[in-house]
């Protein structure tokens, strides 16, 4: 659970978690580590439910768009999951899909406010 | 160990104790909240009618899902964590097997308790309420055909799902087009595919009849039209994808109107949906994407298919003179400008089916003594206010609060369920400090047999032990009685 590797020296890459209060956390991780992993390992407010499977939203983040276009983009299981995300925007992941890797050194995202603002009438 | 009659007291203390009623998602996501959060110790304590815990992620979810179950991996790690006391100093319990209400009176919680959060999600029935429905052999309702493959203890040795004869159904009909309603179709369709189920913990005897089925046809009905269905993405893809099976899926044209589409002001899962089905419905080699080309269907072409149907309003379910379903008789709606459904009574058609499920959502109900403490219940939740419980005259009842599927009626997957326990766990805690003083100091439930959270550790253990006999996850127990059983042996 948020199991993340301790990084080689020199091969530190960067990673900064907006909280819901506008708090800023930088940590140095290692290349591979989730940003689900990265955030539990941490305790930030990051849930995880279904363990990173893709299979439930709970690890939305809000990319700074500045590193969005770095990252692969998501695939239709990603999308499928962001469909059901709360305050879904234009720059939206989620979070165990997102690798840290040297592209995305010192990226940036936001946790989200989990405000509905999508009606969900999806189990019925 | 399951304590029988022996006199245990719930002990209160003075630290604020809660209390939660239903170890669904929405239960144990307000539990796991209240325990990491509170600066205050607390005494917190989940009441569940089953023996065992997590409500509809055990019971509902699909055993081809089990990712979705994962959620059970944080009960587990919380419930584990507070079991004993530690540096929080934090106290947790679960009482199985006690059903609030009839073992334990909501009374003596609410008057023993700084607060009640009730969890205990729609356990009924939504009905049709049309000619047939109760009589006809072959209709049954999602919820027992769920409750049935997913091995629930009431459901699971079902005689009226057991003794039906599966053998001789090739069309079936499922009324509704939700998500729990393409569960069903995919569950249906699959039957007979050994590899999507040697590996999960679906009821072995559902399955062993199911696979006698020889299923051609599922047909989904809804009232409305296209743009109002109610399945996702990540459903609706997943029907799709069974092509690889040889499964086709079929929308007639009348009902993908693309120009009307457009003008809906199209979203961003409606957009992704349109796409879905227009490489879908293409010839393999001629799709555009690749990720529409993850399996080439069978050589020998498609032997079965689902089909969505919309616009049509159940009338009647007709018979033959030994009592089995016929056919169901429906009339063609039209939508309104204002979005309303209109029938067109004079448009009807009989679709013949040899079983039809109808798949309304799950109905919820007020507990019997709702009555007498004046809680309101409206249109098939709790009544309340952003999770707060409102009496009859519609206000608070202080130390009273609703979460997940009684709260909203049944509608939202997990993560949502997750939001809005967390939200009402938040509220439990912003008011606890100004609780008012209890009436009563303890619990007596020296009358219930009830399983601990150590019970269920051991239920859960045997049943991964004899699952991994099998190459499976888990081999559920199919009865509260065998759990009791297997307990009391130990
Ligand atoms: C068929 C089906 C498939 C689904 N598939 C998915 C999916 O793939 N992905 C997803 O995200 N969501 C899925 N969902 C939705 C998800 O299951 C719900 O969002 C969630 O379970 C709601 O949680 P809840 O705690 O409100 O209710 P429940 O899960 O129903 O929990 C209520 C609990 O209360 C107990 N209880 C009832 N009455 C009493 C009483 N009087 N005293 C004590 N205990 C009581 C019940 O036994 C039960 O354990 C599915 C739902 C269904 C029906
Ligand atoms: S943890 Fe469930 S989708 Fe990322």
């Amino acid at each position: 659970h948020g199991h993340i590797h301790k990084p080689k020296t020199g091969e530190e890459l960067h990673v900064t978690f907006i909280l819901k209060d506008g708090t800023q956390r930088q940590y140095e991780v290692s290349a591979g580590d989730t940003l689900l992993d990265i955030a539990q390992a941490n305790n930030l407010d990051m849930e995880g439910a279904c363990g990173g499977s893709c299979a439930c939203s709970t690890c939305h983040v809000i990319v700074d768009p500045d590193y969005y276009d770095a990252l692969e983009e998501p695939d239709d299981d990603e999308n499928d999951m962001l469909d059901l995300a709360y305050g879904l925007t234009e720059t939206s992941r989620l979070g165990c899909q997102i690798k840290m890797s040297k592209d995305i050194d010192g990226i940036r995202v936001a946790l989200p406010a989990m405000t509905r603002n999508v009606s969900n009438s999806d189990f019925d | 160990m399951l304590k029988t009659s022996v006199g245990i007291r719930l002990l209160s203390t003075s630290r604020k104790s809660v209390s939660v009623v239903g170890s669904g998602p929405s239960g144990f996501y307000t539990v796991c909240r209240l325990l990491s959060k509170s600066k205050e110790p607390l005494d917190v304590t989940l009441w569940e009618r089953l023996p065992v815990p997590f409500g509809l992620s055990r019971y509902g979810v699909a055993p081809d899902h089990p990712e979705v179950k994962n959620c059970e991996d944080t009960f587990s790690r919380c419930a584990k964590e507070f079991q004993t006391r530690n540096a929080s100093g934090h106290t947790f319990r679960f009482f199985g097997n006690v059903d609030i209400g009839k073992d334990i009176k909501l009374e003596q919680l609410l008057n023993s308790q700084d607060a009640v959060v009730l969890s205990y999600g729609c356990g009924g029935d939504h009905k049709l309420n049309i000619p047939g429905e109760d009589t006809a052999n072959g209709v049954f309702t999602s919820r027992e055909v769920v409750s049935w493959y997913n091995g629930h203890p009431s459901f699971a040795r079902n005689e009226k799902l057991s003794s039906f004869n599966w053998s001789r159904v090739k069309k079936v009909g499922i009324i509704g087009n939700g998500n729990v309603a393409l569960d069903l179709a995919r569950v249906l369709l699959s039957n007979q595919i050994g590899e999507v189920w040697a590996q999960t913990d679906i009821n072995p005897l559902a399955l062993e009849k199911l696979r006698t089925a020889p299923i051609e046809e599922v047909k989904l009905i809804a009232r409305r039209d296209f743009l109002h269905s109610k399945f996702t993405n990540k459903e609706f893809r997943e029907l799709w994808e069974l092509e690889r099976f040889g499964i086709r899926g079929v929308i007639r044209p009348e009902f993908l109107d693309l120009h009307e589409i457009d003008e809906a002001n199209t979203d961003r899962v409606l957009k992704r949906r349109v796409e879905m089905i227009t490489e879908y419905m293409l010839p393999f080699d001629q799709r555009t994407k690749k990720n529409y080309k993850k399996h080439r269907p069978p050589k020998d072409g498609f032997n079965k298919q689902w089909e969505m149907d919309y616009l049509k309003t159940p009338l009647m379910i007709n018979s033959d003179a030994e009592g089995n379903l016929k056919s169901l008789t429906v009339c063609a709606n039209k939508m309104t400008p204002d979005n309303r459904v209109e029938r067109l009574s004079n448009q009807t058609q009989d679709y013949e089916f040899d079983v039809l499920i109808t798949s309304l959502g799950y109905g919820s109900n007020p507990l019997d003594e709702f009555k007498s403490l004046n809680i309101g219940f409206v249109k098939n939740h709790v009544a309340n206010k952003q999770g707060a419980v409102l009496n009859t005259e519609n206000e608070v009842i202080p130390g009273l609060y609703a979460a997940g599927w009684i709260r909203k009626g049944s509608s939202g997957v997990i993560a949502s369920t997750m939001a809005d326990a967390f939200e009402v766990a938040d509220a439990v805690l912003r008011e606890l400090p100004t609780s008012q003083p209890r009436k009563q100091s303890t619990i007596d439930v020296s009358n219930c047999s009830f399983t601990t959270w150590n019970d269920w550790l051991k239920l859960d253990a045997e049943e991964r032990r004899r699952g991994q006999e099998q190459g499976k996850p888990r081999d559920k127990f199919l009865s509260a009685s065998e759990m009791l059983e297997f307990l009391n042996k130990k």
